[in-house]
């Protein structure tokens, strides 16, 4: 966020979604242009950059892959603290993955407030004869809790860039939409310093914040 | 190795001269500067005793007394007992050994700021004529003002730490020598003020404050305060650590030169900040990370609107700022007493040995050890994570996390041949955690987490790794029976250490997942087996051997029936031999009588 006051924006999008809806595929696909290929150069997939040039200014993507195996579910905070956007990954042919996804959004909804931009994701797309989450239910969805919608398929690389480019082309609002989420975020959760409306409180609230979930996370495993 | 015997050639010569200390001072600034030729040093040593054995023996007024008593006595031969801890030198030798050395350091640095200052006054002169000229003279003021309110704070502290002593030590004649620290001290004081009145030149305030930095802030008129309290610090951590941070100061000045006017104003800030600093141990680790961080702000903020860099150089100076900065700050603010880092640093290391019967099956990690490049490369994971205690720096902690990370993004396309997910990255380290158990876990996590600059924390690669290991902690933390798919019963029993994981498995698996888990268990189960057999085959032979003790014991009493059988069967009869020969001769009267010689006539 440092990087703002310069010329090249950073923008951190967070990947949820179960494991095995394809959010690896959909990144090496969007970074590599590559799909299950043995000459993958990356060393890993779990984080990516893409620098990215929208109407002339810099963009500088950094794309965070999340563990989605259920008992990884408590982490999330973890993960899309600071974030710019968060892009939701379910699998058309799979019920409850969707499911999960509507769990990631309400969560979401109650940590980071109203505004965070999100992106429901389809994928898998070339199933369609297996697909058990109807077209209609998911647009619907995704409209109801203000969010986007994208069908794509990593196999036949459709629809991924149009997503990451939408998710990009609104850098001044995320830019702002996170300022105001971590100030919401930064005043609910601490208290004590609630006069500080510096740039840097919303930084600093939302370390204070990160801090915060250890001593709870203790209690849970006593019990 | 040249250069060790030139050393060596070197030490002889001015042993010979009995100039000891000034070997003593060359061999301690090996010892210091190169760790790795100890034993060579060593060595130099002992050449430098057999040399001075040598001359003691043609001194024959030293004669009468063993040479290793001699060992025991000052090196510089006041006649005092020497002590090992100040290198060979009695209290009072060495106390002013240390001065000397510090004075020499000084003098370094003094010199080096003064080419600052001559650079600083060209800058000064050129730019005097143009209208952009930033308040360099208020600046300085304030951060003098600083200054002497913290040389006021320690003169007090010292005068009560002198008066403190003073109790102690009964009240006889000592004092009135004890009472001369504090006067000097005020005098020296005064003397700041008035220096601080006079307004010196610009330049002469950057020469001071360059001298405020070269000695740290806490150890400021350290020379004065050893020499009248003798209260040296252990010299050897004391050398070391400040010669990392010298050279780090040293380093920092130089990329700084580069930048010319916005690095002096760098060195300022950061000079000013560190001072700053020395003067808020009290203040809780919360509100000395928000110093820092407000002071990494003000400083990016200020470096890219007055100056005008662009954000890489900003985020390149920043760098370079954190690192000096935080090598100096790093013993008040790691792990403070103010914070319960400590014994969080424990209940997680605790925690982490609890779970030391976590498999790999359990946490579903999809690394295969037996790949002989694959544990390698966890083996390396571990030395990174441990490692990263060890570093100062919040990028350097970080660096370690992300080379740790590497190695186990590495483990994993070796093993799955594709590239690692989130999936499976966050699973390995959690298992890379548990196997390192690296030390001050959580201290360092929070160190980080409160001094690292957040730029580089929330986005980048760096940032990314480090969140994982956030996570990796906070699930360890909260690790409960469910996440490793057991039963409650089982956690339970695997946590009380009632039971392990590996037992209960079938003895044919043993011998699999024994050498999956560790070479010596392996070794080990192999060993059991080994013994196991040599038992049974041990039974085997004893059991052998008593068959073939019973079937001789059988065999002996089967002959000696058999014999006694045939012996009642055909019992022995023994008759009576005849007396003469002829004794049975019974049909002698038959036999016609004996010829008798018969003559004949003729």
């Amino acid at each position: 966020m440092a990087a703002a006051g310069g010329k090249t924006y950073s923008f951190k999008v967070v990947l949820l979604g179960e494991g095995c809806v394809g959010k690896t595929s959909l990144v090496l696909r969007y970074c590599e242009n590559k799909f299950n290929d043995k000459h993958i150069t990356t060393l890993q997939a779990s984080f990516l950059t893409k620098k990215l040039n929208i109407t002339g200014k810099r963009v500088n993507l950094a794309i965070w892959d999340t563990a989605g195996q259920e008992r990884f579910h408590a982490l999330g905070p973890i993960y899309y603290r600071d974030s710019n956007g968060a892009i939701l990954v379910y699998d058309v042919t799979d019920e409850d993955s969707f499911q999960k996804v509507k769990n990631w959004v309400k969560e979401l909804r109650k940590m980071l407030g109203n505004e965070i931009c999100l992106c429901i994701v389809g994928n898998k797309i070339d199933l369609e004869k297996d697909r058990h989450v109807s077209v209609e239910e998911a647009e619907g969805y995704a409209e109801s809790v203000g969010a986007k919608h994208y069908h794509t398929s990593a196999k036949l690389n459709k629809g991924i860039e149009e997503l990451f480019l939408d998710l990009c082309k609104q850098p001044r609002r995320f830019l702002t939409l996170s300022h105001t989420v971590m100030r919401a975020l930064y005043n609910t959760t601490s208290k004590r310093h609630d006069g500080d409306g510096s740039g840097r409180g919303e930084v600093k609230g939302e370390r204070r914040e990160s801090h915060k979930h250890s001593p709870e996370r203790r209690t849970d495993c006593r019990r | 190795m040249a250069m060790l015997t030139t050393l060596v050639c070197f030490a002889r010569v001015v042993c010979l001269c009995r100039a000891h200390y000034v070997t003593r001072l060359l061999l301690s600034w090996c010892m210091n500067c190169r760790p790795d030729v100890q034993i060579q040093i060593t060595m130099t040593n002992m050449f430098l005793y057999l040399d001075k054995r040598d001359t003691m023996n043609q001194r024959s007024e030293r004669r009468g007394i063993h040479v290793d008593q001699s060992e025991l006595l000052c090196k510089k031969g006041c006649g005092y007992y020497g002590n090992a801890a100040w290198q060979g030198l009695c209290s009072k030798c060495w106390r002013e050994e240390y001065q000397r050395a510090r004075q020499r350091q000084i003098q370094e640095d003094w010199a080096l700021a003064e080419k600052l200052q001559r650079e600083e006054e060209a800058a000064y002169v050129s730019s005097h004529s143009s209208s952009q000229t930033q308040p360099p003279q208020s600046h300085s003021q304030q951060s003098l003002a600083t200054f002497s309110k913290f040389e006021e704070k320690k003169t007090n502290e010292k005068t009560r730490k002198v008066t403190t002593v003073k109790k102690f030590f009964s009240p006889s004649s000592r004092t009135a020598p004890k009472k001369v620290p504090p006067e000097k001290e005020s005098e020296k004081q005064e003397k700041e003020e008035k220096l601080q009145g006079r307004r010196e030149s610009h330049g002469e305030n950057l020469l001071r404050d360059l001298k405020g930095i070269f000695t740290q802030p806490w150890e400021m008129a350290s020379p004065t305060e050893e020499s009248h309290e003798g209260k040296a610090p252990s010299p050897s951590i004391t050398r070391q650590s400040s010669i990392e941070t010298d050279r780090v100061s040293r380093d920092f000045v130089e990329f700084l030169k580069t930048l010319q006017k916005p690095g002096r104003e760098v060195h300022k800030q950061s000079r000013g900040f560190i001072e700053s600093m020395g003067n808020k141990k009290d203040l809780s680790a919360e509100e000395l990370s928000e110093c820092v961080q407000d002071f990494y702000q003000g400083m990016s903020d200020r470096l890219l609107n007055h100056f005008k860099g662009s954000s890489e150089k900003v985020d390149r100076v920043m760098d370079q700022v954190e690192k000096y900065i935080m090598t100096r700050l790093y013993k008040s603010v790691f792990c403070p007493e103010t914070s319960d880092d400590e014994k969080k640093d424990l209940a997680t290391q605790r925690r982490i040995r609890a779970l030391h019967w976590v498999t790999i099956q359990m946490l579903c990690v999809p690394v295969d050890e037996e790949i002989p490049e694959v544990s390698d490369s966890v083996v390396k994971a571990i030395t990174d994570i441990i490692e990263m205690d060890s570093k100062r720096v919040p990028r350097d902690k970080l660096a370690c996390i992300t080379s740790c990370s590497k190695h186990i993004f590495n483990t994993i396309r070796v093993t799955k041949n594709e590239p690692a997910s989130a999936d499976d990255f966050l699973p390995t380290l959690i298992y890379i955690v548990l196997k390192a158990n690296p030390p001050r876990l959580q201290s360092n996590i929070q160190y980080i987490t409160r001094f690292c600059n957040p730029s580089r924390l929330m986005t980048g690669e760096d940032g990314y790794y480090f969140t994982n290991l956030c996570c990796a902690v906070a699930f360890i933390e909260k690790l409960d029976a469910q996440s490793l798919n057991l039963s409650p019963e089982e956690f339970e029993r695997y946590m009380s250490g009632q039971a392990s994981p590996r037992r209960q498995d079938d003895p044919a698996a043993w011998p699999q997942s024994g050498s999956r888990v560790n070479p010596a268990l392996s070794q080990i189960h192999h060993n059991l087996k080994l013994l196991s057999n040599l038992e049974k085959r041990q039974q085997q032979v004893t059991e052998g051997a008593q068959n073939l003790e019973t079937e001789l014991a059988e065999w002996q009493d089967s002959v000696a029936r058999e014999v006694q059988e045939i012996l009642e069967r055909y019992p022995l009869e023994i008759k009576p031999r005849a007396s003469a020969i002829d004794a049975e001769n019974v049909e002698n009267d038959r036999l016609p009588p004996p010829l008798q010689p018969q003559v004949f006539a003729g």
